[in-house]
């Protein structure tokens, strides 16, 4: 892709996210989020293959639908309580269309079935920004609804973490069970919105950390099968070590960050006396460790047979930019210290 | 709630359905995509119309400026999809599956 192009695009794509960050009309919001779904289409597209371009085919109908949905769901509030405002849907019938209209947007559970499928036609590095920063803008609309309700959460919430503990079990493909647990997380995320929006952002804010450290080792690695992730130790020995970490990060396991939003979210679920749905949750975020574990296991503690001359190559320096890798790493794996710091930074 | 709120909303819903239920041809579901635009333009020159505010008036006109490029995108899709799998047919598009 010329440069001109891609630049154009990476720019309309940041455009469509900060113009939904910025408005309060929902006309304004709706703009920005389709444009963030017409700049990534050719992001997708750029290797022309039958996958990536099945992929995008999904990826475009689900958004779509999705947009459309919300458009609509904004335009009848519109006539139904005559505001255009984010903040003033209050109406019941709009304010749940809105929220499954943006559900479907971030692949939510009932709504998600197109997550796993897209990410699967993708490289590592669309994929990213599939799971990372595509989910901010409508992530931000779906934090502003606040509707008097909260059973449309809690349910889009616990089947999200079932559905992402589960749909991973059986997977050996490395970004399919990438999706999964974004699946799983959101729903983390979605089921504390109505009870505590702070700890949806910290929770979105440790999320982000984790999937970006995971996505730019497996682009190091440059690997997307589980089969290959037990060379990995002849390639880059380091990353080796601590990738097994960030996965046990994502799991939520305690001496490392992923700890921190489960602790906090179980702890105000229990709060709220809904002890149940908290004990389910928890419950169901073990399928996702398992899956977590099974990629450690493979990458730490196997060892295919190997000839020396394969081992070469953790010799030569890498040819990406580690230094973001660096960064993300240390904060997804020794952030758990900084609670209270954490805290107060988002609870304002 | 209103007739015109009636009227865009059912043709809304029923473009829905029809992108949900009938599944064949991309083309149909492009067409699809595109009758629930319409049903939004519909809604927001009513709105314009009701309310008579300038504000409103351009709306509708983004919201087709929108609209076409969405179905731009779908068609260089379905142009892109003809040519990897050989035919538009929704069914074929099952690489993904596993």
């Amino acid at each position: 892709m010329a440069p001109f192009v891609y630049s154009t695009l990476i720019i309309s794509l940041g455009l469509g996210t900060a113009m939904t960050f910025a408005s309060t009309h929902w006309y304004l919001a709706w703009m920005g989020i389709e444009i963030n779904t017409l700049a990534i289409i050719p992001l997708m597209t750029q290797n022309h293959n039958p996958r990536a371009i099945e992929a995008t085919t999904k990826y475009f109908f689900a958004q779509a639908t999705a947009s459309a949905t919300l458009l609509f769901a904004a335009v009848s509030n519109a006539f139904l309580t005559g505001g255009w405002d984010i903040l003033q849907i209050n109406h019941p019938l709009t304010s749940t269309l809105t929220t499954l209209a943006l559900a479907m947007k971030i692949g939510l559970a009932p709504l998600h079935s197109w997550m796993p499928e897209v990410m699967q036609g993708l490289s590592l590095l669309t994929g990213l920004i599939l799971s990372t920063w595509q989910k901010l803008a409508p992530f931000c609309l779906i934090y502003q609804i606040q509707p008097d309700n909260p059973n449309v959460f809690i349910t889009l919430g616990l089947l999200s973490v079932i559905v992402g503990g589960w749909g991973g079990f059986n997977q050996v493909q490395l970004r399919k069970i990438l999706a999964y647990s974004s699946i799983a997380h959101l729903g983390w995320m979605i089921l504390i919105l109505p009870f505590s929006p702070p700890l949806t952002l910290l929770t979105l804010f440790t999320y982000l950390m984790m999937t970006f450290s995971l996505f730019s080792s497996f682009m190091l690695v440059r690997t997307t099968h589980i089969n290959s992730l037990s060379i990995s130790w002849a390639k880059i020995p380091t990353l080796t070590a601590s990738v097994p970490l960030i996965l046990l990060s994502l799991g939520g396991l305690p001496p490392l960050t992923g700890f921190l939003p489960k602790w906090l979210i179980l702890q105000e679920l229990t709060k709220q006396d809904l002890a149940p749905i908290a004990t389910l949750a928890a419950l169901s975020s073990l399928f996702s460790l398992y899956f977590y574990l099974r990629l450690s296991y493979t990458m730490t503690l196997t060892m295919p047979p190997n000839n020396p001359a394969g081992t070469l190559p953790w010799r030569l320096n890498p040819q990406h930019n580690t230094l973001p890798l660096a960064l993300t790493t240390t904060t997804t794996i020794f952030l758990l210290p900084a609670t209270p710091t954490i805290l107060a930074l988002f609870t304002f | 709630m209103t007739p015109a709120h009636f009227a865009f909303s059912s043709a809304f819903m029923l473009g829905l359905a029809g992108l949900a239920f009938h599944r064949t041809h991309f083309l149909s579901a492009l067409l699809c995509l595109e009758g629930l635009m319409l049903s939004l333009f519909i809604a927001l020159s009513l709105w314009a119309l009701q309310f008579d505010t300038m504000n409103s008036a351009a709306l509708p006109m983004i919201l087709l400026a929108f609209s076409a490029c969405e179905a731009g995108a779908g068609l260089a899709l379905l142009v892109a999809t003809t040519r990897t799998h050989s035919n538009n047919r929704l069914q074929n598009l099952s690489l993904l599956q596993c």
